[in-house]
């Protein structure tokens, strides 16, 4: 391609996890050639708030108050694996019966975020009803999430040694009629997203990502899964009560047959998973031990202990998204020495790029969203995709993918 | 699937391919659950001037190993960086974490990329530029990534000694008399 | 809702969503607030995608250095009569963040707000109640 001729493209594509109202603006530049895309360019950076800076100064509990506000969706994860990293790395222990606390709490998140990103994907296609449906069931959830910790999106169930709040056997009638709801409505979700022809012909064939790519380019998550990986923290390192528990890799041929690595998979990926943590939330109500829910109660004895420690420690969780990793150095001080966050979505940008060659501009929304980027996870991407230089924003992007979806209908 | 390794395998054939450039291997074994299953976690020192063949070395152990990111901080007279990869996933409880630190001196804090063997290594590699003032040999594309351009260059946010970010650190709870 | 509602509304409010750097907690609950359980849209609320046809403003974050231009920008754009509601800790006060390198501040140092909401994610009914009484300021300010 000879980069005198051709002019520079950049579209200003905002993608947030949700509405395409949110402005988490994704600056795009795209070369392309007529309709198609011929080459796609990333860079990062708008959410940046210099959070592993302001860790160094802050003790390790306050840091589990910084880490939840890392991304509002994900806000169970980023302080359960910082509260790991610690662990490893003071040489704390955690009774047996907060390890299935954790995994509860973490399965019930798993439902809520994968929902809301089916929601998104839906509206990115087209069918605000659809949103609307899936939005109505995942109330329900957050229903019990207010009902087990006090509050919808930041829970604050953490602490390090175990978590703060117990599961009581009262609670559990709740809890089964809540996952109930789900089982009754499941069938529903799959009809509707899975067999509808609308949403085959969008996502079928569309944003192919090929084994290969995602083992070179460090993908994990769903995204990774669905090229027929089998990637998952929860199996391959087991951490809480996972390794007590009865279940599999989730991958696109179990319902299918076969794996094609596009938008389609992803979407199989992410229900089978949504049933899968019903599953396991049902096992770990039947198999929880008796016992302490946090191994150190006094947060001033906690803190005296933090103190002392030296080591450095890793921990890693298997997020909605992908794997979510912390990094921790003790060094006994008060404050952490290094603290580093890795969010799923830092690894999920890079294939953006051999997914989006070759697809129509149309199919930018539901490609970007169907890797369920969290933005305010990574600090923004950009993809720079050079040659034409014109600008199109996020509603007119929504616009094209819609439009397209009405023109596939008729 | 290559043959799995254990833990002290692995270690020992790092040692005999490097000698002396490999430094303070330790194995951590962690355990979960109530069938108490154990996390398998390996740290080691590499010499920077060996780097690179570690990892392709690495690389014959396990054909597409996981970088998860890098960690690095600032040692005073010496910025260590740490790589965090995985290797032996896919098949349940077999995974083991190898964490690979190697020390930049400050007055030459450079170090070769890896991306021709692990492309997905870009990112995190292109952070630690911006937010160190590490150089990276060799990397693809040199550009800022998490910060914008207008950010004065020559201001490391992580570093503790004057090239830190002290001048541009704003209270938001400042309240102007 | 609010007092000084009158019961017919002159016009439905439209509301436009920026977010500079928020960890997305509040915009989950703006999008809840306009999904079948707390609905919205049955007020003639409803968001739109730009600035120009919006009345009112929902901004959430606090202001990176980025996205400090565009929020002005942003502003600016918006036609008369108009009204800032600021959802969430982050951009009242800063809450956790309150010390970086790289954020400039509450949004009423950048743009004047007329509602705060407060809340480390306001609730969908504190986020409606605000809406309503920005809805209140704004009758108010046509009627002058």
């Amino acid at each position: 391609m000879n980069p005198e001729a051709t002019t520079k493209t950049t579209y200003r594509l905002p993608i947030g996890p949700i509405h395409p109202a949110l402005k988490e603006p994704v600056a795009f530049e795209f070369e392309i050639d007529g309709e198609r895309i011929v080459d796609v360019d990333v860079s990062l950076g708008h959410i940046h708030r210099s959070i592993e800076w302001a860790g160094m100064r802050r003790n390790p509990i306050q840091n589990l108050y910084l880490a939840e506000r890392i991304c509002g969706i994900c806000s169970y994860c980023h302080p359960m694996a910082f509260a790991l990293a610690v662990e490893r790395a003071a040489g704390i222990e955690v009774p047996e019966r907060a390890d299935y606390l954790r995994v509860i709490q973490a399965e019930l998140e798993r439902i809520c975020s994968h929902l809301l990103w089916a929601g998104v994907a839906a509206h990115e296609i087209g069918f605000d009803s659809v949103l609307f449906l899936t939005w109505q069931i995942r109330e329900k959830a957050l229903d019990l999430t207010e009902y087990l910790t006090g509050n919808r999106v930041t829970k604050a169930i953490t602490m390090i040694g175990g978590v703060r709040r117990d599961i009581t056997k009262d609670m559990h009638p709740m809890i089964h009629e809540t996952m109930n709801y789900f089982k009754d409505n499941f069938e529903k979700l799959r009809h509707v997203y899975l067999d509808d022809k609308t949403f085959k012909m969008r996502s079928q064939g569309v944003g192919i990502l090929t084994k290969e790519d995602a083992l070179k380019l460090c993908a994990c998550g769903p995204t990774t899964r669905a090229s027929g990986i089998k990637k998952d923290v929860r199996l391959d390192q087991p951490y809480f009560a996972f390794g007590d528990l009865d279940f599999d890799y989730v991958t696109p041929d179990v319902l299918t047959g076969e794996v094609n690595g596009d938008v389609y998979d992803r979407i199989i990926v992410r229900l089978l998973e949504v049933k899968q943590s019903i599953e396991l939330i049902e096992q770990c109500l039947d198999q929880m031990p008796k016992g302490d829910i946090v191994s150190e109660p006094k947060i001033a004895k906690l803190l005296a202990t933090l103190k002392k420690a030296k080591g450095e420690g890793i921990g890693r969780m298997e997020a909605p998204r992908g794997e979510v990793f912390h990094y921790v150095k003790l060094d006994g001080n008060e404050y952490p020495y290094c603290w580093k966050v890795r969010a799923p979505t830092y690894s999920n940008i890079l294939p953006w790029m051999p997914m989006l060659r070759g697809e129509q501009i149309a199919d930018i929304p539901i490609v970007a969203a169907s890797t369920d980027p969290c933005m305010s996870c990574t600090n923004r991407v950009a993809i720079v995709d050079t040659d034409k230089k014109y600008e199109l924003n996020k509603e007119e992007l929504h616009r094209l993918s819609v439009e397209k979806t009405r023109r596939l209908m008729k | 699937m290559t043959k799995q390794l254990t833990p002290e395998e692995i270690v020992k054939s790092f040692k005999d391919e490097f000698k002396t450039k490999i430094k303070d291997t330790r194995i951590e074994k962690h355990i979960a659950g109530t069938k108490k299953n154990e996390l398998i976690h390996i740290w080691m020192n590499v010499d920077r001037s060996v780097f690179k063949n570690v990892v392709k070395h690495l690389m014959t152990l396990e054909e597409y190993p996981h970088l998860a990111v890098t960690s690095g901080y600032d040692m005073g007279k010496t910025i260590k960086l740490v790589y965090h990869f995985s290797i032996y996933f896919g098949v349940r409880y077999r995974e083991i974490s190898l964490n690979i630190t190697v020390e930049l001196p400050k007055p030459n804090p450079t170090i070769e990329t890896i991306t021709d063997l692990i492309p997905g290594a870009l990112i995190t590699e292109q952070e630690k530029q911006e937010m160190l003032g590490i150089k990276v040999k060799g990397i693809p594309k040199d550009k800022r990534v998490f910060i914008s351009d207008d950010f004065p260059k020559g201001i490391y946010p992580w570093r503790r000694d004057e090239a830190g970010p002290e001048k541009m650190i704003r209270n938001l709870h400042e309240v102007k008399k | 809702m609010a007092k000084g509602l009158s019961k017919s509304f002159k016009k439905a409010l439209w509301v436009y969503h920026c977010n500079t750097g928020s960890c997305n907690g509040c915009d989950i609950e703006i999008i809840a607030a306009l999904c079948p359980r707390y609905d919205v849209e049955r007020f003639g609320i409803k968001l739109v995608g730009s600035p120009r046809h919006a009345d009112a403003l929902l901004i959430t974050g606090p202001v990176t250095r980025q996205m400090e231009k565009k929020v002005k920008r942003i502003y600016e754009q918006m036609p008369d009569p108009k009204a800032v509601i600021c959802v969430g800790n982050c951009g009242n006060t800063g809450d956790v963040f309150y010390e970086s390198y790289n954020l400039v501040g509450p949004i009423d140092n950048i743009i004047p707000v007329d509602v705060h909401v407060i809340g480390c994610p306001p609730r969908p009914e504190a986020i409606i109640n605000a809406v309503a009484k920005a809805w209140v300021k704004l009758e108010t300010l046509e009627a002058k």
